[in-house]
């Protein structure tokens, strides 16, 4: 805006348009201070000198080469991340991606709350699939409790959880033909997402953040409107699938651009510290529902599915066979629900005994998994939040040398990580 | 609980631990000194008898008294968590070796370790801040850095480690630094 335009007065009071514009001069709530200001730019280079030694090779550049800043507000990048591209030419030679923008330092929030309270600080983290935040959580209280979780609720928090990684694996398909530069497959896969978050919002009464596990068991038992809306799409769930499948496989732009992109082995995929269907796709078959059973996985019958090729379609025809997975679970688990309570009995204020406590479990992502101590006060000692989003993120640089740039996004997309969990 | 595994831990490792090998629910746990990292990391990763492949998780934690750095793993030889504890850390310049060079990509977890509690590892490539931002001094997730709230102004207020805040900078805060009894 230039000084000369008329411009509505919007602080009120005591400054009139009839002063003109002068008068608004060394305000602090000058309009103009803000308007003018120039909005910045994020230089990719930092301007200090490098610290450490991989910071030091990586701002360096060799001949041809040039840096490029991307986020933090990007569409591809699924939340603010900041990744700065090394290029040479359109080749990607390296990358850094720099974190934080997202921090809000739930490990300290944890600290300060009492164990309760924990459990809703963990909704937010990874946010397309909060119940898998909670669980991690809710175990690792049970274990310094030392509380049996009775076997109805145990039943329930599998459902849920199931149901929510079908709808985190559906908005994964969506997001990564969104990064591909495909509109329709995210429009079909938020159809099978709203379904089931509405079904869990009758379960749980809210659509995103569930905030539906308790220590010791689940907030409510089943309802009729919930277990109405289940039927409902189970009768058509697999078909649904399907359609939504058959809109990319057998698509052959879509196929040949993902196939042999972002390739890694399993050997260096256990390195980096991989897990979940990205360690999967490399051909280990493991699954920490199976690897460390915990919850009513022993009693149910699934496969693990695996991919030996490591690329991102590799990585996204498995999270498609996970889905038909996790229908034969909830299958299972609707017909040997057992009766009984949904909670443990347990004092409203809690003190566990000192000790630690450590429980993972298999989220959409991979492993998350809490690790918490008690010093016997009704708040935890430390709360620490494994995050499999965080590591994969690490492994983008792995991945990324040597595409092009256009493929970083697809990259990060088949890696599906949260920043919401990343930055914790 | 594994109890043959205790025993085997014992048998392998018996001069390396500093504390008893403990076993709760699905967990065992193992103390050494921040100079037995890499032997026993090594140990646990090579040898057929361990195999412990998967790094599941590695963090920092500040007791009050010293700093611990804790690591996670997982292996098919064995149903139990292991937990391998580098214990007695000094809280002033806490150094431990790095274990990138087994594990890649425990880069970022020790990046936050050193973020949150000042933890330096030595042998990582790049050990700078990873949430905070370059030119800050603090780690938050230490025991004497408490949270600015208004929890203050209320009618509890310093009750709780969250609501004391007005500690003046540069004082050390021993009294009211929240602590694990020493074997917790």
């Amino acid at each position: 805006m230039t000084a000369t335009t008329p411009r509505p007065d919007v602080t009120g009071s005591h400054h009139t348009s009839s002063l003109g514009d002068d008068a608004f001069a060394g305000e602090p709530d000058d309009p103009r201070v803000q308007l003018d200001r120039d909005l910045g730019v994020f230089e990719p280079v930092p301007p200090y000198p490098p610290r450490t030694e991989r910071e030091a090779e990586f701002y360096t550049l060799r001949d041809g080469e040039m840096f490029l800043n991307m986020g933090p507000q990007h569409p591809s990048t699924h939340g603010v991340l900041r990744v700065v591209l090394k290029l040479d030419g359109e080749k990607v030679v390296d990358l850094d991606p720099v974190l934080g923008y997202l921090h809000r330092g739930v490990e300290k929030l944890c600290e300060n709350a009492d164990y309760h309270h924990s459990i809703a600080y963990l909704d937010p983290l990874e946010y397309v699939s909060s119940l898998f935040c909670e669980w991690p959580g809710v175990m690792a209280f049970e274990k310094l409790l030392d509380v049996q979780v009775p076997r109805r609720a145990e039943y329930i928090r599998v459902l849920s959880a199931e149901l929510n990684r079908i709808a985190s694996h559906s908005l994964f398909l969506g997001w990564m033909a969104l990064d591909l530069g495909g509109l329709t497959p995210i429009l079909w896969s938020f159809i099978e997402r709203d379904t089931i978050v509405e079904m869990l919002a009758s379960l749980t009464g809210q659509r995103m953040l569930f905030n539906y596990f308790r220590i010791g068991g689940v907030n409510g038992d089943l309802n009729h409107e919930f277990m109405s809306r289940l039927g409902d799409w189970m009768s058509h769930a697999t078909e649904q699938v399907e359609a939504g499948n058959t809109l990319l496989n057998e698509n052959e732009i879509f196929v040949r651009r993902m196939r042999g992109l972002g390739k890694i082995d399993s050997k260096t995929a256990l390195r980096m510290t991989m897990s979940g269907p990205n360690l999967r796709a490399t051909g280990v078959p493991f699954d920490m529902r199976r690897a460390h059973p915990y919850s009513a996985y022993p009693e149910l019958d699934f496969d693990i599915p695996t991919r030996q090729e490591g690329d991102c379609l590799a990585r996204y025809l498995l999270r498609m066979d996970e889905i038909k997975q996790s229908l034969r679970i909830i299958d299972q688990c609707l017909h040997q629900m057992p009766d009984g309570p949904v909670m443990a009995k347990l004092p409203r204020l809690l003190r566990p005994r000192p000790g630690r406590a450590y429980a993972g479990i298999e989220a959409p992502r991979g492993q998350y998994a809490v690790y918490a101590i008690s010093d016997g006060t009704d708040q935890p000692f430390r709360m620490r939040i494994h995050d499999p989003s965080f590591l994969h993120l690490q492994s983008v640089g792995l991945m990324m040398p040597g595409h092009l740039v256009a493929d970083t996004m697809a990259i990060m997309a088949s890696l599906d990580p949260i920043m919401g969990g990343v930055d914790k | 609980m594994d109890r043959s595994f205790k025993a085997r831990l014992e048998r392998r490792f018996g001069d390396q631990l500093t504390g008893p090998v403990r076993q709760r629910h699905d967990e065992t746990e193992v103390r050494i000194g921040p100079g037995d990292v890499v032997p026993v990391i090594t140990a646990l990763h090579d040898e057929p008898e361990f195999s412990f492949e998967f790094l599941a998780d590695l963090c920092g934690v500040d007791t009050g008294e010293v700093m611990q750095v804790v690591y996670h793993l997982w292996s098919p030889t064995t149903p139990d968590w292991l937990r391998v504890i580098a214990d007695g850390l000094s809280r002033e310049d806490p150094r431990v070796p790095s274990v990138t060079f087994m594990w890649k990509g425990a880069e970022w977890m020790e990046r936050e370790a050193y973020d949150m509690f000042g933890i330096t590892f030595e042998g990582n490539r790049d050990l700078r801040r990873i949430y905070m931002p370059p030119d800050y001094q603090s780690f938050p997730l230490r025991k004497d850095f408490y949270l600015a709230d208004d929890a203050a102004r209320s009618p509890g207020a310093g009750v709780r480690p969250m609501e004391q805040t007005h500690v003046p900078r540069d004082t050390v805060a021993t009294g009211k630094v929240r602590r694990l009894s020493p074997g917790t």
